[in-house]
């Protein structure tokens, strides 16, 4: 951030440079600004020969991912790599996004002000970067998982407002609270016109008007809502069309029993596809959860985010529905009919959104912060392991290098480079096993021999 | 035995007494110690060596020097070694108020000191020949004292009063807001001394003008009224300490527990610049190693206890006091817990740390010049060395074996316990 920063500087002064001496800039100036800029080498990393998953662009097949000083410099082919540049060679494996855990609780390390209490080496954070997840929300505030760094880990000190829905008395206090501040609010239009004509006009009464749903209503900050039943969420989606403000809706549990008012409110939801809820058995209409809600929403036009109904790391209790396992979540929602493309968004860049910071994270676009993992097959597939996770430009997971999940199928070297080609004749099978190996098994000795050349390719490369 | 010829140079009495003498004549408050394997910390290891204390001071440390004849001469046996008398930088020993958890910088240990305890006698027997000690609370808890541990008033056995403010840094926001209040708090002071001055400035300079008026009209001598002295604005008890560390005469020591903890007191402490070193708990699972290097670049010490600790979540060993000192820090260490038993066995338990792979006399140092210089006190004690302190431990082997026993301890030149052949 700062040699960016310095680095416009040193532009800034170059233009003004220009401006001052007119068209003949001194050539000595020019070059010792130059020199000054030379001075603050960037950091560059380049994910090599993934398949990149752009999340909000194309799918690009054995391309690469160039971050300069922590941001997305490129992404693409033939790209021209710096000398310096560290690289991480991604051949074979997967290029995600860094997960959003749109809320979480312990992997950050730290309670309540997050910037001064977040523990940049706590063995959470680590399990966190295992299960994909780049930034999370914990206590309202937006982080990242930065390993053995503080600054810049928090990316936001207010993620939403809450509201709360829930009793006769409190659902008509907040019905209130939205009318009197709407009517404040359009007064207050009304006046900021017509006082450019009369300056005498006072500005309206902000009596009643209650500051967080102005805020909310000025679409300064987001309302979430925690809510299951199905009257619940229809009050909110009215609530919403009637004010004109897009909820954000924890849980979400019959969301999809009325999925139709909740989009036209432009709702968003926070669902938990494995989320329980049995039926009132006593009602005629739907109710009850679904494994099919997070489906119908998104077809419904609502955004959906999916987190697992544990939020912490937690080892016991029924295993695989902590936040460790919010791919296994995310792919439940796809059980339930959900696009996988979907299913990645709502893990990635729904959450960073919802969370305001859909900016800066949540899908790989040149401009954004690098933050990516490499897995080694499909994202959502339950073998898939997280190999690589990379937090502003730097490399904070290797899961080789890690204690947690390094025994459980070991990534293969890297495959010696070969001296000689190897004979036909007695081709050892350990290069296969080196490859990616389940494909190469099932084809013939001539497709063998091409996987060779592809090895080669690559060694030649590094 | 080996002695060359070197000239062992002795103040008053150089007299030379024809007849061999038995027993060591009194001569002065003289006494010369030989031994094999002296431990002197500040030279390394001396063999052969001989140690003369006079006036309870190293007068002269060596190898192979004769001693003069008359000098009262202690023969250790071969095996024997001599080392420094330990300090422990960081202890309780023999205070008992419990202090709060706000920032109370201004609070001195030594108000609670208090002479005779029974305690400090028994830390003297078990080799602890100083020892810092400091207030007790969270947050900001207050100065530091270094004592002997000896004598029955307050003058006797203060070595020295306000050695190190103690700081508990945490991560979370109240500890880091104190820190960060503290130099605040010294900057509105420095700012309204400032003010004070300028407006002194303009004062003086008006009355200088003013007289010269007055000159004008008759002659007078003016230097009289000139002489005002500045006298800047008193701060703060509690603002004081932060001033005193910005100024270089007061030291900290900054307790933190993880290494996260470090990088938060960075933060907190942003551009702020003066002397502090760490203290550390090494619990079984401590994860300091992340930011040993950051703190070896600092180079600033490091107080632990002789402990192996593992990497945590699994049973693996960790040396942390030895990986500290490879990164570059300097260490120094207190008994692993804070009793007389504990600091009986702190040699052993240090014992422990070095067979893991700690070096060997990095490790003395850690219990003696170390801790010495956490208290400021290093150029008076903490080292065999003349004009030191005559603090040193006889120890019947190799001090970090458990078979070997504490023989005797000399105190400020006088044995305060030991064998009586020793006495």
């Amino acid at each position: 951030m700062m040699i960016t920063l310095k680095v416009k500087v040193g532009q800034l002064s170059l233009a003004a440079l220009f401006l001052v001496s007119g068209l003949s800039a001194p050539a000595a100036g020019l070059l010792a600004l130059e020199d000054e800029d030379k001075e603050e080498q960037p950091e560059w990393l380049a994910v090599t020969g993934g398949d990149v998953f752009t999340g909000t662009g194309s799918y690009l097949r054995g391309a690469t991912v160039l971050a300069k000083d922590g941001k997305i410099d490129s992404i693409g082919y033939d790209l021209f790599i710096p000398e310096e540049a560290e690289r991480l060679d991604a051949g074979g494996m997967r290029v995600y996004p860094g997960l959003v855990a749109i809320s979480s609780s312990g992997l950050l390390g730290g309670s309540g002000d997050l910037a001064d209490t977040i523990d940049p080496f706590s063995s959470r954070m680590v399990l966190g970067l295992a299960a994909g997840i780049t930034t999370t929300s914990q206590s309202n505030q937006v982080a990242k998982l930065k390993r053995g760094e503080l600054e810049g880990a928090v990316l936001s000190e207010k993620a939403f407002s809450g509201l709360t829905w829930s009793g006769a008395g409190g659902k008509r206090a907040l019905k209130e609270k939205f009318e009197t501040t709407a009517t404040y609010l359009r007064a207050y239009r009304e006046w900021e016109e017509l006082v450019k004509k009369d300056k005498e006009l006072k500005e309206p009464s902000k009596r009643g008007v209650d500051s967080t749903v102005l805020a909310v209503l000025e679409g300064r900050i987001l309302a979430k809502f925690s809510a299951n039943g199905r009257d619940d969420l229809l009050g909110i989606a009215r609530l919403a069309q009637k004010y004109g403000f897009r909820p954000v809706i924890e849980g979400c549990g019959e969301g999809w029993a009325v999925a139709d008012e909740l989009g036209r409110a432009g709702a968003m939801a926070i669902v938990t596809p494995r989320y329980r809820r049995s039926k009132e058995e006593s009602l005629v209409r739907d109710g009850g959860s679904s494994i099919e809600n997070a489906a119908i929403l998104h077809l419904a036009g609502v955004s959906v985010a999916v987190i697992p109904s544990s939020k912490s790391v937690n080892l016991g209790g029924i295993a695989g529905r902590d936040i460790m396992h919010l791919i296994i979540e995310a792919g439940f929602a796809v059980r339930g009919g959900l696009p996988e493309k979907s299913a990645i968004d709502a893990i990635t860049i729904q959450p960073a959104r919802m969370l305001g910071v859909g900016h800066r994270v949540g899908s790989l676009e040149v401009g954004k912060d690098c933050d990516l993992i490499v897995t080694d097959g499909d994202l959502l597939h339950y073998e898939t392991f997280v190999q690589y996770a990379v937090v502003d430009g730097k490399l904070v997971y290797d899961k080789q290098e890690e204690l947690w999940f390094s025994h459980i199928r070991p990534r293969p070297e890297a495959p010696a480079p070969e001296e000689s080609p190897v004979d036909a004749g007695e081709r050892p099978e350990d290069i296969e096993d080196d490859g990616e190996a389940g494909d190469d098994d099932e084809s013939g000795d001539e497709d063998e021999e091409d996987g060779d050349e592809g090895d080669e390719d690559e060694e030649g490369d590094d | 035995m080996i002695i060359l010829p070197t000239f062992l140079s002795l103040a008053a009495t150089a007299t030379v007494f024809p007849e061999p003498t038995l027993m060591p004549a009194a001569a002065g408050d003289l006494l010369a110690i030989r031994a094999r394997t002296v431990e002197s910390v500040s030279d390394g290891t001396l063999t052969h060596a001989v140690i003369l204390v006079e006036e309870g001071k190293f007068a002269t440390v060596g190898e192979d020097l004769t001693v003069e004849r008359g000098i009262p001469t202690l023969d250790l046996p071969e095996d024997w070694v001599v080392v420094p008398g330990l300090v422990n930088a960081y202890s309780r020993q023999g205070m008992d108020s419990s202090g709060g958890s706000g920032a109370d910088p201004d609070v001195l240990a030594s108000s609670e000191l208090y002479p005779g305890a029974d305690v400090y006698q028994q830390l003297l027997e078990a080799g602890v020949t100083t020892l810092g000690l400091y207030p007790a609370g969270n947050g900001i808890p207050g100065q530091a004292v270094a004592i002997r541990p000896t004598g029955d008033t307050l003058e006797e056995m203060i070595l020295d009063d306000a050695v190190y403010l103690k700081i508990i840094l945490r991560s979370n926001a109240s500890s880091k807001k104190m820190l960060r209040k503290g130099f605040e708090e010294a900057d509105a002071y420095e700012e309204k001394e400032a003010k004070a001055r300028a407006k002194w400035d303009k004062d003086q300079e008006k009355k200088k003008k003013k007289k010269k008026d007055d000159d004008d009209d008759e002659d007078k001598e003016d230097e009289e009224e000139d002489d005002g002295v500045y006298t800047p604005p008193t701060p703060d008890d509690d603002v004081q300490p932060f001033l005193d560390l910005r100024n270089g005469e007061l030291s900290a020591l900054i307790s933190i527990s993880k290494a996260g903890d470090y990088l938060h007191l960075l933060d907190a402490l942003g551009e702020e610049e003066f002397s502090w070193d760490l203290r550390i708990p090494l619990s079984s699972e401590a994860d300091i190693f992340h930011v040993a290097d950051k703190i070896g670049e600092r180079g600033c010490r490091v107080l632990v206890e002789p402990r192996v600790t593992r990497q945590p979540s699994t049973m693996r060993q960790r040396n942390l006091p030895a990986e500290l000192v490879e990164a570059g820090a300097t260490l120094a260490f207190v008994p692993n817990s804070d009793s007389v038993s504990n600091q009986k066995v702190w040699l052993r338990d240090v014992g422990h740390v070095v067979a893991a792979g700690l070096d060997r006399q990095t490790a003395l140092r850690a219990m003696t010049l170390e801790p010495a210089a956490i208290l400021g006190l290093d150029e008076r004690l903490g080292s065999i060395s003349s004009g030191k302190d005559a603090n040193l431990l006889i120890y019947s082997g190799d001090p970090f074996e458990p078979t070997s026993r504490l023989v005797a301890v000399m105190f400020e030149g006088r044995f305060v316990t030991g064998e009586k052949d020793l006495r």
